[in-house]
């Protein structure tokens, strides 16, 4: 199949020629997806989709068209190709165009992502009966009165082109594992679920994952929680664990230092940054100990493509380090505009149907050296909280000001773990929040968690990125209660 | 597709079906559409897709299966796919056969001819206009405009078959100087019925309005929503309003149907074929109906699949994509100039996520535009700032409402919110 789709992509590029554009590029996907969901103790949804389609990318006089069709058959395709083109050449006639492409080595290439065991060919009934014994595990306490148990499998084709003399495809199967148990008792509902995501593997993910494990701590965790008291307001330390840093990092890191941001691109929709293109290798962003690396290259993560959607291979780059902002996150068009001269190849497309965009790489912060636990890390804090997993969250459009919950809280009392807590939020400021940190676990505890569903852009597309942290500590933050 | 080729697929799929229970949807959907930012054009895009959605049951047991691929000839080679699916899913003790026959479906005009197949110009030039205004002043632009259209054909193993197209053209529009910036959004079911000019030119001229802002003292504040600001709680109570999760104890509005949920001039409803444009059919092939959900404060209707219905004996409802909250009289220029004492406008919000989802608290940030307000007049605008707020106690407190505006599928007044302590 991929040989078909490289052929297709190589046809189209080859019309783009014919049609005179400055640039142009071709991205041909085929796309399977199997979705099965347990609500309590029963299958609510068992679902296969079968996708394809091209999507058209060309550049005249500095202005882009874009068109996709959702088939393959060629005379189609080629209506399509002459859609993107009109579309050009519309822009061209309504103001000056104005995109400038950094310079590239052509590709040419194949990658595979890493998967052992191909889902598709695991049985149904084998997958059905974990999600099913998952299910009546938690259902074991009548304080669970809703639980989530669900497996999905994406297998994705992608095969690109451009008028440069790139040529590339990918072959990639994303698993993403979840269960979440809802405990209800009195008129409070907590829950607490796996954190981990997706990876780019196969059934292996879902082995390592353990459901079964999982099935029972969200059981016991979640009925925890509604019994827990509410933590108590005040400055006071927090110890992060890695699955909990990943969203604090990719709201409050990754989205700052997208390149279309400090540009200006996305002021209507996910807002801008407080971050200047003259902050790169500058501005203090957090303490000596912060290191983040941006990773498109890491075996599972999600982003890891082989090459983005502008044909420019995964990479790996400081984006902080020793507590110093280094560059921003770029594609193609971005790269020159924020002073590089090359893309970090941060383009992708939600689908064949979206107009690429500059998106957040996998990227996570760096473990520390010395061998350190995070007991180690909690022995040293007075008053503070331990907070795992993802909760509430929500930041400003410059990416400043912003306010987080969790999955599972304990608080921390003269260096050791009390007793659990409910409703807890804190909140602080970004370069606060990251200064403020003293602590971070070794690799040991290094933990990743892989998203999907990233919203960004207008129309919305949902990206996908992994991010990883150590369990970390980070001093005097405001935490309170949500509603208050 | 013409409305009777989609119709030839979704009766070749019924026909050809070997399992007692089937329902078909076909859709079509583009999207044209132009994005700006930094004062120039970032995208320029025109998007088509087509998908068959096949669910099949047994009697027991039900899957769902959706491609791309749509030809009537390959019809029986997709039913195989979706068979073997079927056969290897687990018994479902809710399963529910396809909706009985004879749904009446309303007739829903939201059809433009023009706008379905509008070419790249206009929404270039529109883009071109918001971007020079932008630059005469300073200032920059961001957003997006276009259209959209869907063609949709649906039929179920029960004899119900209908179609359904709508078009709707839009306008997403920030306006910035730095700091100061505001926004606006548009729409209508035609594109020569988008006031692009007149949003354009308003929202440049209160940029200006935004210049100089200053930290919000802590203090007792009524509060002004203009529509766009109230559009913005209306989700996170339509998703919450499901009658089964409240039933089963995990919302807000466990236990309180029938009673009240906010002050009695609150009025939420559904309107299919009114100011707003639903949908006539969900994806089961229901049919939908204008619906209230919230009567003067009082839950009197909540969303309810099939399933739960039977065993509750409840109808089914389903949200038909149109949420309309009721209005009085007056701009939030007259609700400004009515209200005494200190006051807070605000023009929209941004990232609202729940806090807790039982208790329906949200956090949330203020976003283009949040002034002070005293004796009826604004004062100066203020630094954007954080907020944790639970929208039902807020929409107990409204002392005014004002004449309702379209906010995409949602018909919303501005409102005063009587004194809050921030």
């Amino acid at each position: 199949m991929i040989k078909d789709m490289k052929g297709l992509a190589e046809r189209v590029v080859g019309q783009l020629h014919n049609r005179g554009v400055d640039y142009g590029d071709a991205r041909v996907e085929n796309t399977d997806l199997e979705n099965l969901t347990f609500r309590k103790q029963r299958l609510a949804e068992a679902e296969l989709q079968e996708g394809r389609g091209v999507g058209v990318r060309v550049l005249f006089k500095g202005c882009w068209g874009f068109a996709s069709c959702s088939c393959f058959d060629s005379d189609v395709v080629e209506s399509t190709v002459d859609r993107a083109v009109e579309i050009a050449k519309a822009g061209a006639g309504v103001m000056a165009g104005s995109v400038s492409l950094s310079q590239e080595t052509p590709a040419i290439g194949h990658y595979e992502g890493p998967c052992q065991k191909n889902p598709f060919e695991i049985p149904r009934s084998e997958k059905l009966d974990l999600l099913a014994r998952a299910a009546d595990i938690m259902h074991t306490s009548p304080l669970i009165n809703m639980s989530l148990s669900r497996l999905r499998f994406e297998r994705r084709r992608r095969a690109f082109s451009n008028t440069e003399g790139t040529l590339v495809s990918s072959d990639l199967v994303f698993t993403m594992p979840d269960i979440t148990a809802y405990a209800v008792l009195d008129d409070d509902m907590q829950s607490r679920g796996f954190q981990e995501g997706a990876r780019i593997a196969g059934w292996e993910w879902v082995e390592e994952a353990d459901l079964i494990f999982w099935a029972e701590k969200a059981r016991e965790e979640a009925i925890m929680k509604v019994k827990a008291p509410e933590g108590s307001s005040g400055v006071m330390d927090l110890v992060l664990d890695g699955t909990h840093l990943s969203l604090t990092m990719h709201e409050s890191v990754g989205h700052p230092t997208e390149s279309d941001r400090v540009l200006g691109w996305e002021a209507s929709m996910a807002g801008r940054t407080f971050l200047n293109i003259d902050d790169q290798e500058k501005l203090k962003y957090g303490s000596e100990i912060v290191n983040f690396i941006a990773d498109n290259t890491m075996p599972y993560g999600v982003a890891s493509w082989g090459w983005d959607d502008d044909g420019v291979p995964g990479q790996k780059w400081y984006t902080i380090k020793d507590g110093i902002f280094q560059q921003f996150g770029s594609v193609r068009e971005t790269a020159l505009l924020v002073n590089r001269k090359h893309s970090t190849g941060c383009c992708r497309a939600q689908d064949f149907a979206s107009f690429p965009i500059n998106r957040q790489p996998n990227f996570y912060l760096e473990p520390g050296e010395e061998q350190l636990t995070p007991d180690d890390l909690i022995s040293e804090v007075e008053k503070g909280v331990y907070i795992e997993g993802r909760g509430s969250f929500s930041i400003d459009q410059r990416r400043i000001n912003f306010q987080f919950g969790g999955d599972m809280f304990w608080e921390i009392r003269n260096g050791k773990k009390v007793q659990p807590l409910k409703k807890v939020i804190y909140r602080s400021k970004t370069r606060d929040f990251w200064g403020s940190c003293d602590g971070i676990s070794d690799k040991r505890f290094f933990r990743t968690m892989g998203l999907l569903t990233c919203g960004k852009g207008e129309p919305v597309q949902g990206a996908r990125m992994t991010h990883g942290a150590s369990t970390s500590r980070f001093r005097n933050i405001e935490v309170g209660r949500g509603a208050e | 597709m013409t409305r009777e080729e989609l119709l030839e697929v979704i009766e070749a799929v019924l026909e050809k079906a070997s399992v007692p229970d089937v329902v078909a949807t076909l859709t079509e959907e583009r999207v044209a559409a132009v994005r700006f930012g930094q004062n120039r054009i970032t995208q320029n895009m025109d998007t088509f897709e087509r998908k068959l959605r096949i669910t099949l049951g047994d009697g027991e047991r039900k899957t769902v299966y959706s491609t791309h691929r749509i030809d009537v000839d390959a019809i029986p080679e997709i039913l195989d796919k979706a068979m073997e699916m079927l056969k290897t899913a687990s018994p479902d003790p809710e399963y529910m056969s396809p909706v009985n026959a004879g749904q009446v479906y309303p007739m829903i005009e939201s059809w433009d001819r023009v706008t379905a197949e509008a070419n790249p110009q206009g929404r270039t030039e529109a883009a071109g206009k918001a971007i020079v205004t932008a630059r005469m002043h300073g200032m920059e632009a961001a957003g997006l405009v276009g259209m959209t259209y869907s063609n949709t054909a649906m039929g179920t193993s029960t004899g119900n078959l209908a179609h359904h197209r709508s078009t709707e053209a839009f306008m997403r529009l920030t306006i910035d100087r730095g700091k100061p910036s505001s926004f606006r959004v548009i729409s209508a079911e035609a594109w020569k019925d988008l006031a692009v000019d007149e949003a354009i030119s308003e929202v440049a001229a209160e940029v200006e309005a935004d210049e100089n802002q200053r930290e919000l003292e802590p203090g007792e504040y009524r509060l002004i929503f203009e529509p766009q600001a109230v559009s913005n709680f209306i989700p996170y109570i339509a998703w919450h309003m499901n009658a089964r999760p409240a039933d089963e104890g995990l919302t807000v509005f466990s236990g309180r149907q029938d009673k009240s949920v906010t002050g009695d001039n609150f009025t939420m409803s559904s309107e299919v074929n009114g100011f707003l444009k639903g949908i006539p059919f969900n994806e089961e092939g229901l049919a939908s109906k204008d619906v209230v959900w919230i009567d003067c404060g009082r839950l009197v209707n909540q969303p309810c699949t099939r399933y739960w219905a039977s065993e509750t004996g409840r109808e089914p409802l389903f949200i038909p994509e149109t949420l309309a909250i009721g209005g009085g009289s007056g701009s939030t220029e007259d609700l400004i100039r009515s209200t005494p004492g200190k006051a807070l406008l605000f023009r929209r919000f941004w990232y609202i996520r729940f806090v807790d989802q039982k208790e329906l608290s949200l956090t949330g940030m203020t976003r283009d535009g949040v002034f002070l307000v005293e004796n009826g007049k604004i004062v100066h605008p203020l630094k954007d700032f954080r907020w944790n707020w639970k929208p039902l106690d807020l929409f107990s407190k409204i002392e005014k409402l004002g004449t309702r505006e379209r906010k995409y599928h949602y018909s919303v007044p501005p409102m005063v919110i009587g004194p809050t302590v921030l």
